[in-house]
């Protein structure tokens, strides 16, 4: 039993034309046990910017009170938004402070970077080691499954609806191959213009 | 006596015995196999690379084993026994065909791998098959199995180390679920399409698969094989 996988849960975001999607699926349960199934694990921290968290499910609370908290104090410092890159920073140094204590959730951010709106997407571990991608990042239970539907399905440049029809099928696939992710999912697609949010019902098993 | 002799007595020898406790008969020489049975067709596909570890052994290893003219193996898992069990299973078909003057159906070689993986029971076969070809009615079939022969006839399967990427694309792409369109079943050329861009998606995300595959089409006129490359890296 690995601590990782007692709760379980995934989050996938891809890049598009000029739009991010960043999605998750909507189970929380107790290893076997699902306890709800309304549990996004994707989080708004600006119009501009998403946090997901995947992992044990009160750091994936913990985390995001944490981030929050951290993002408010800025805002009203620097009377300003955090942009994606800079909070992506910020959350690679709250999960490192914790080195030798991590916090068990792995994130992923997707977000619209700077005035031009350059979609921007990353990942880290759980010490926050990050990785820049510039197609699609995961992190979650079902992380093989999510590789090979995206690997195979994406393409460069897709439109916000087609990125939408993409990303549904990547995630509801990869899901339905993992006993403890799923139970419908929650897709957010970022444009220049507004945050469409969507609700899937994919098998409620 | 002027030089004594310096017998270590009993108590002061302590020799600690080799342990192999740390030994393994098993390793995973790595590797995908998929399979699509589509109406009277079946795509068998397969990357030939042979790794250990880190290294890889060759980049031409094929995972496919012709049975009859009508069925195909394809095995990932330990080269060893992959070896040992296509060998046992090429004697034993040419035995029933030998004694029955006709070679063995598919559906009756798939419970025959089956049986001859549970014989092993107790020191399995690291060997995870996919079999696949036409029935004696010329409907194209398939087979998964796991290392000790709990099988089960499907539509599409795939195994090996890239069997958790591969399985929910054929999901989607072959057994068309979460969309809203009409289940068919796929022509050859599009079943074939399917296998080779999941070989290419494996290829690129698992470590263990890549260098050439094999794809092999069988179906009432015959069995062909074609062979494209993977990366290399």
């Amino acid at each position: 039993m690995s601590i990782m996988e007692y709760n379980g849960g995934a989050v996938l975001a891809m890049v598009g034309k000029n739009c991010v999607a960043i999605a998750s699926d909507l189970r929380f349960g107790v290893q076997a046990q699902t306890l709800s199934t309304n549990f996004s694990k994707v989080f708004p921290i600006s119009s501009k910017c998403f946090l997901g968290l995947s992992g044990l499910a009160t750091d994936i609370l913990t985390l995001h009170q944490k981030l929050v908290f951290k993002n408010n104090l800025y805002k009203l410092r620097e009377e300003r938004e955090m942009s994606p890159r800079v909070f992506a920073n910020m959350v690679a140094s709250t999960l490192y402070e914790k080195r030798f204590g991590p916090f068990f959730s792995e994130p992923v951010i997707a977000g619209l970077e700077g005035p031009e709106n350059k979609p921007y997407i990353t990942a880290m571990d759980l010490l926050g080691a990050p990785v820049d991608a510039h197609d699609f990042v995961m992190s979650g239970t079902c992380t093989p499954a999510m590789y090979g539907m995206c690997e195979t399905l994406y393409r460069p440049n897709l439109e916000p609806d087609d990125l939408f029809e993409t990303i549904s099928q990547c995630l509801l696939a990869a899901f339905d191959r993992d006993a403890i992710t799923g139970w419908g999912a929650v897709v957010h697609i970022l444009t220049p213009t507004g945050v469409i949010s969507r609700k899937l019902k994919g098998r409620q098993d | 006596m002027n030089s004594e002799l310096k017998l270590a007595s009993v108590s002061d020898i302590k020799e600690t015995p080799l342990s192999h406790r740390d030994f393994s008969p098993y390793t995973n020489n790595g590797g995908t196999t998929i399979a699509v049975a589509g109406k009277d067709f079946c795509i068998i596909g397969a990357d030939t690379r042979m790794s250990d570890g880190y290294s890889i052994n060759s980049r031409k290893v094929t995972k496919l084993c012709k049975l009859t003219d009508k069925c195909v193996l394809a095995s990932s898992g330990m080269q060893a026994d992959i070896l040992q069990l296509q060998k046992t299973l090429k004697a034993s078909l040419q035995m029933f065909e030998h004694n029955n003057g006709k070679q063995m159906s598919t559906p009756a070689i798939a419970q025959f791998l089956a049986n001859q993986l549970y014989y092993r029971r107790f020191f399995p076969y690291y060997s995870f098959n996919v079999l696949g070809g036409i029935d004696e009615f010329g409907n194209g079939c398939c087979w998964s199995y796991d290392a000790v022969g709990s099988h089960e006839r499907v539509r599409y399967t795939s195994s090996g180390t890239g069997q958790q990427l591969i399985q929910p694309l054929l999901d989607n792409q072959v057994g068309k679920t979460n969309q809203n369109v009409e289940k068919t079943l796929l022509s050859a050329q599009e079943a074939e399409d399917v296998v080779k861009d999941a070989l290419t998606s494996a290829g690129e995300r698992d470590i263990y698969t890549g260098d050439y595959a094999d794809i092999c089409r069988i179906d009432t006129t015959g069995i062909y094989f074609s062979e494209f490359e993977l990366k290399f890296d």
